[in-house]
């Protein structure tokens, strides 16, 4: 009923965060394939700690997480990216 | 049939003729099996994200074949038992694979690229030697569209050869 965006009242005065909506880069650019091979990509979604980065903080869509996950999990395991670690 | 696609990380100390009978055992394997090697891919001497038997260097091969499970129980096996092989990684790439048509693909990519060599060449001779080998030479009319097109018709659709990761380190 009441618009969305009604100030709240009292309380601590929440100012509203603008976020760029984040685009999954993989739906942005159909051209860019998941190859667990191709490290120099994969490398953009994982920490300098060599963590996969989650999807909330990457923008990366459900459908595409899924497959680079398993992708970086591939390429740990033929020493392409680190377990831990950065990639030196 | 399936196919798969193979890395082997080989020990970095070995030299060419040491490698050689590893490659050989493993595309006999897939001969055996009735499979067929579609590419042997090296990608060279590696840094490794982590070391692997203390060391910090691999040399990567990448075998692209047809076969069954058999053929990859066997390599596998293999892997485990040569101390050559420091790592290896079979992953399944199509479920239900076509080889004739693989082999003609493999055919065409073949003479496309014996093609793109000729043109190559001919351009080659166009052009002085002392060119520097930059994108955009100075205005040559003819050589640079060939050249261009020869490299088109080079590129495989499907499987692209990892060069530019190769180089990256």
């Amino acid at each position: 009923m009441a618009p969305a965006y009604k100030p709240r009242s009292g309380g601590a005065r929440k100012k509203r965060i603008y976020h760029r909506r984040k685009v999954c880069r993989f739906c942005a650019d159909s051209s860019l394939q998941i190859d667990y091979k191709d490290s120099k990509n994969l490398k953009y979604f994982i920490t300098e700690r060599g963590k996969i980065i989650p999807r909330r903080i990457s923008g990366t869509c459900a459908k595409h997480q899924r497959p680079l996950t398993l992708a970086i999990k591939r390429a740990r395991a033929i020493a392409l990216l680190p377990f831990v670690g950065s990639l030196d | 049939m399936r196919r798969y696609e193979t890395i082997v990380i080989l020990d970095p100390d070995i030299s060419e003729d040491g490698r050689a009978p590893v490659f050989d055992r493993i595309s006999g394997t897939i001969s055996q099996g009735n499979g067929f090697l579609v590419l042997r891919d090296d990608w060279g001497n590696r840094k490794l994200a982590y070391e692997i038997k203390k060391k910090p260097r691999g040399f990567y091969t990448r075998f692209d074949f047809c076969g069954t499970g058999t053929i990859v129980d066997e390599i596998e096996r293999f892997c485990r038992i040569d101390d050559r092989v420091m790592k290896y990684l079979t992953v399944l790439i199509d479920e239900a694979a076509d080889v004739d048509k693989i082999k003609e693909e493999a055919e065409r990519v073949e003479s496309e690229k014996k093609a793109a060599e000729l043109a190559k060449a001919q351009t080659a001779e166009e052009t002085p030697p002392s060119d520097v080998p930059a994108d955009v030479p100075e205005v040559k009319p003819e050589a640079p569209t060939q050249a261009a097109e020869a490299l088109t018709t080079e590129a495989p659709d499907t499987e692209s050869p990892d060069t530019e990761t190769g180089k990256e380190e």
